[in-house]
This record gives C-alpha cells, sequence and structure tokens, in this order.
C-alpha cells in the first residue's frame, strides 16, 4: 500500500501532485504539484469561492481531487487508515455545530479521538493535553464553561485548541481567524508560529487577512479561482501585482518605515463595480 | 467525562430501577409484601402449599412479564431516542418523528380491524415500522450518505417529519373506518398498552443485541456530534457509522412499539432528562438512557395499573402526563 516517491523523503511532507480539483463546472486548480515542508506556515489566500477549503479538504484526504493526488510521508492520503492518519494531520473545519450543551474542555478532549485505547475513556495524559492546549490559546479560564454560552470567537479558538490538543504534526486551518478580533486573531497566530517550532510540524491556514499572512506566514498559496495558483515565500506571492490578479482588484503596498500593508487601491471614479471582493 | 463518574450514575440508575421493578411486582390488586416477592421468585419446592401459589402465580405469569415488557420498551425507545438526537444533531428528533412509530401503528392498526391474531398483529406492527425506515431511508438516502461536510439534518428530519403525517392520516382513516367493537383495542394499541399479549423475552433481546451494537461506537458518536468534517478527521468512517446508528436506532424502536404500541415522550423526555443532570457523553448516556427508559416505562405502568384499579389506563398515557412537565421543569430551570 506504500508508494514512496521521488521528492526527499528525510524531512516529513505533505506534497500534491499535478492536483486539480473542479466545483461542478468550475476547475479551480489545474494540475497543481507543490510540496509543503516542516517547519512552514502556510497561508492559502484567494478570492470567495477560489477553492480553499475544498483545498484544504483535498489536502486532508477528505475529499478526493478531480485529479492528481495528495501523499503525505509518501504515501498517497487515500491509502492511509483512518486512525493513523488522524494522528499524522489534523482538520480544523471551517464552522462547528454545537447543538447540545457540553463543557469546553469535554470538546476540546473529543479531538484525542485517535490516542484513545480500550473502552474509550480518557486518561490523564489525554486530559494535561486538553489543558495545554487552552492554556496555549488563553482559554484555560473558560474550560468549565459551557459551548452553548460561547461567543463566535471564542468557539473559534475552542476549535483551534482542539486541533492543537489532536497532537498531530501536520494542522490545515480553514478559516481559523474568521470571527476573532484583531488582538485574538495575533495571539493566535503568534501560538502557532511558536507551536511550529517543534518537530516536523507544519502548519496550513486559509485566510483572509493578506496582511497578517504577509506578517505571520512563511509561506503563501495564493489561488485565482480559474485553476492558477502562486506558491512561495509569503512576501514573494502576496505581492501588490500577483493578489491584484487574484482578486481581480487593484491593490496597492503602502510602506512605512519597516512596516508594510496591502491595501486595495481607490476605485477609479468611473469604473465599473466589479464582481471581486476587494481583500478585507 | 471520567469513567468512574459514568459508574457511579450507571449503579444508582440500576438501583433505582431495580426498586421500581420491586415495587411493580408487589403492588397491584393484590398487594404482596415485599418477602412474599422474594418469595416467589425464588426457585419453588415442587407442589408446595396452595395459598403460596397464588401470589407466586402473579408474579411470575402477570407481574413480572409486564415489568420486563415495561423496562425493554422503555429502554429501547429511550436508546433510540438519544442515538436519533445524535444521528439528526437535533435536540427533537425521536422515533415518532422519523415516522417509525406511525408506520408500526399504522400496519398493527389495519392487522387488528382485519381481526389478526396478537401475533399477526405484532408481525404487523413490526414490518410496519421497517417499512417506515425503508420509506425515509430511500428518500433521504443522498442526505443521509453524501460524504461532504455539511449538516446532512434539516432534509432527513423534514422528510421523516412528512412521512409521520403520512402515517398520522393513516391512522385517522383506519380509526374512522373500523367496527365499533374493534376501535377500543386499536385505540389502546395506539397510546400504547403492556396489557396485550406482548412478548418481553423478544423486547429484552432486541435490547441486549441494540446495546451491544451500538456502545462499542460510543466514543464515535461524541465525535459525530461536532459534524461531519471534523469526524471524518478525527478517524470515523462517517457514513458507515451513521447507517450503523440508523439500524439500530430503527431496531430499537421497532421492537419497542411492536411490544408496546406507542409509548410517547419516553425518547425525548429520558435522554434530554440524563443529558441535562449528566450530560452529553455518549459513552455514559446510551448506557443510562437504558437504564432511565425502562424504569421510566416500568414507573409508569405500575402508575397506570393501580391509579385507577381494577381499571387500568393505557401507559401512553401516563408518561405523557407525567413526561411534559417534567421535561418543561428541566428545561426552563436550567439558566442560559
Amino acid at each position: 500500500m506504500t508508494t514512496p516517491t521521488t521528492s526527499p523523503s528525510t524531512v516529513a511532507t505533505l506534497s500534491a501532485q499535478q492536483v486539480t480539483l473542479r466545483a461542478g463546472e468550475r476547475t479551480l486548480l489545474e494540475r497543481f504539484t507543490h510540496t509543503f515542508y516542516s517547519g512552514e506556515v502556510w497561508c492559502i489566500a484567494g478570492p470567495n469561492g477560489a477553492g480553499k477549503t475544498t483545498l484544504i479538504s483535498a489536502l486532508a484526504g477528505l475529499q478526493q481531487p478531480a485529479a492528481g493526488q495528495v501523499e503525505l510521508d509518501g504515501v498517497r492520503v487515500a491509502d492511509w487508515s483512518p486512525v493513523p492518519l488522524a494522528r499524522r494531520r489534523a482538520l480544523m473545519p471551517q464552522s462547528a455545530h454545537d447543538a447540545f450543551s457540553a463543557s469546553v474542555l469535554d470538546i476540546v478532549m473529543l479531538n484525542r479521538f485517535p490516542h484513545l485505547a480500550g473502552w474509550g475513556w480518557e486518561g490523564e495524559a489525554d486530559r494535561a493535553a486538553a489543558h495545554a492546549a487552552l492554556d496555549l490559546l488563553g482559554l484555560a479560564s473558560v474550560a468549565t464553561r459551557d459551548v452553548l454560552s460561547l461567543s463566535g470567537g471564542e468557539r473559534q479558538r475552542v476549535a483551534l485548541a482542539a486541533v492543537l490538543c489532536q497532537d498531530a504534526p501536520l494542522l490545515l486551518l480553514d478559516e481559523p481567524l474568521s470571527h476573532l478580533d484583531l488582538h485574538h486573531q495575533i495571539d493566535c497566530l503568534e501560538a502557532l508560529s511558536a507551536w511550529v517550532a517543534g518537530p516536523k510540524r507544519t502548519v496550513v491556514f486559509s485566510c483572509h487577512d493578506l496582511n497578517l499572512a504577509r506578517r505571520f506566514a512563511t509561506h503563501a498559496l495564493l489561488l485565482d479561482g480559474t485553476g492558477a495558483a502562486f506558491a512561495g515565500p509569503a512576501r514573494d506571492v502576496l505581492t501588490p501585482a500577483l493578489a491584484s490578479r487574484a482578486f481581480g482588484y487593484p491593490l496597492i503596498l503602502l510602506q512605512d518605515g519597516g512596516y508594510e500593508a496591502l491595501i486595495p487601491a481607490p476605485r477609479p471614479r468611473n469604473a465599473q463595480r466589479g464582481s471581486a471582493d476587494p481583500a478585507s | 467525562m471520567h469513567a468512574r463518574r459514568a459508574a457511579a450514575i450507571w449503579c444508582v440508575l440500576a438501583a433505582l430501577a431495580l426498586a421500581v421493578l420491586m415495587a411493580s411486582l408487589a403492588l397491584g390488586s393484590v398487594p404482596l409484601t415485599p418477602a412474599r416477592v422474594f418469595a416467589a421468585l425464588l426457585p419453588q419446592p415442587s407442589h408446595s402449599g396452595a395459598p403460596a401459589d397464588l401470589a407466586g402465580e402473579i408474579v411470575r405469569s402477570l407481574r413480572l412479564p409486564r415489568a420486563f415488557a415495561g423496562f425493554a420498551c422503555g429502554a429501547l425507545l429511550a436508546v433510540a431516542g438519544a442515538l436519533l438526537q445524535v444521528l439528526l444533531r437535533n435536540p427533537l428528533a425521536e422515533p415518532y418523528v422519523l415516522g417509525v412509530s406511525g408506520g408500526a401503528a399504522s400496519f398493527a392498526l389495519f392487522a387488528m380491524m382485519a381481526g389478526c391474531a396478537w401475533w399477526l398483529v405484532d408481525a404487523s406492527a413490526f414490518t410496519g415500522a421497517f417499512v417506515s425506515i425503508l420509506l425515509v431511508l430511500g428518500l433521504a438516502r443522498r442526505e443521509l450518505w453524501r460524504g461532504e461536510p455539511q449538516d446532512t439534518s434539516p432534509r432527513l428530519l423534514l422528510t421523516g417529519a412528512v412521512i409521520a403525517a403520512g402515517w398520522g392520516a393513516l391512522i385517522t382513516l383506519l380509526l374512522t373506518l373500523a367496527p365499533d367493537d374493534r376501535l377500543r383495542g386499536m385505540l389502546f394499541w395506539l397510546t400504547g398498552d403492556l396489557n396485550g399479549g406482548g412478548l418481553p423475552w423478544l423486547a429484552l433481546a432486541a435490547l441486549v443485541l441494540v446495546l451491544v451494537a451500538i456502545l462499542p461506537a460510543a466514543p464515535q458518536l461524541n465525535v459525530l456530534l461536532r459534524g461531519d468534517a471534523a469526524a471524518q478527521a478525527l478517524g470515523v468512517s462517517v457514513m458507515r457509522l451513521r447507517l450503523r446508528v440508523y439500524l439500530v436506532a430503527s431496531l430499537a424502536a421497532a421492537a419497542a412499539v411492536t411490544t408496546g404500541g406507542t409509548i410517547g415522550f419516553v425518547g425525548l423526555v429520558v435522554p434530554h432528562t440524563l443529558r441535562l443532570a449528566f450530560g452529553n457523553d455518549q459513552r455514559m448516556l446510551l448506557p443510562a438512557a437504558a437504564l432511565g427508559g425502562g424504569m421510566a416505562v416500568m414507573g409508569a405502568d405500575l402508575v397506570a395499573r393501580t391509579v385507577i384499579a381494577p381499571a387500568q389506563l393505557p401507559v401512553g398515557v401516563i408518561t405523557s402526563l407525567i413526561g411534559v412537565p417534567v421535561f418543561l421543569w428541566m428545561l426552563l430551570r436550567r439558566p442560559r
């Protein structure tokens, strides 16, 4: 069942090979080949509907690409057994539903599932991992609260704590920063940057804030939603030229001392209202 | 949740259930002392005194089978309710909502109208429950099996609700057309009746089967509550698990409805009450629901046959009369 690849096998890697993603008739991504190495923090950016969620889902092995394949440590993700795969990579979906009340600690501890043995009751190690993840994101004080009483932003951070306590070296996060206010966005990204320094760790997250991506991601993957993708170091990819092209709206880079910001250019007065979103 | 806490909860519920069982055996039109109940349950020395035999007969062939049938019915209904609530990620799910009870009732009433024997009525009820399940499963199969990371609940729930409404109309039609001499029995069946020639051993066997089939999957069910995508990413085969839950819940509901008719509110109230009191950990909740549901229906049946004795009330009336206020109180007492 293992098919070793020609890619360098000394580092643990996630690689997409000739991956094509489609949504109905539309081609989102065409023959995309790329390798994500450990120690890297990747931001996937692009306009709405460009395929960020679809790509993350395909990288996680939840969705079969229309063509091509995704490999993790040289083995196709489709060939991994579910539980070892869950110990290797964690996925934070865009939104989690909570229909029933439960304590935050219990919700976070659900992600210890791939590590449970016997009758499936958590041990002290699982409890400790959950507390450590909550501490890392500054959530220790809400551990006993009911998830249904949390705000959208708190719920988002709880979901992030949950994937962290899954203890998988590869984190795939779909919009982890949505619903978060600015300082929590920065806290979370700082926590992820510190986390990725551990052995074999990689973070891939999708994000709408190009400036946060430029600041915290080591690399960026820009999707334009029509098949093309630009991958590379964040500052080489999230440039005014490439971002303008991907988002279909002119962006300019402001520089002030050591600080930089990508902002949408003022709209020309006689320009037609475009359909593409400006980067927010 | 710690395994120790769950075990403590189970022990308390089991002790309470045992107490209700003892009360069910002792109370009735012929009250018996606990000592006589015990004596009746012990293996009888052959041809003992005649007076002891009457009490023994009442306990062994009337009260014990009826209490066991009530326990099995309640346990099956509560487990089915808890499972469907997890499957549909909707606190309002229940065997009735998905039309299982309605299908069983329609088929059973039809058999009763035709004047069939009791076992044929039971077989019809079981068939009806499964026909209803297959109907909902067939109509909503795309929603149930689609492996996409999205909530599949609303359409499945609506499909079940519409099928249930259809069965409701059919039941009304059958009751309208039924000859007067059969109407009373049909109405009793409809509200839940443990008095008929129920088969407690079959229901108990179904209960054991249901628990053996679903308890090992309890940790997966906890994860499923977080959504399909999250569960899949954690290594749960979501579609297989959904099929397993659906089939087990359906078997449980069909077996319960066949044994006791449509006993309302147990599948909704018991899991909720336990959830509000002890939390929503399925590893704890499913066995607790079995014990709690069994205790509830056994107790309700005890009330149903003693409160206006020698006449008997349908047990479904009691479960609903007790269930509604208890549920409202539990719901409103909780600060949000």
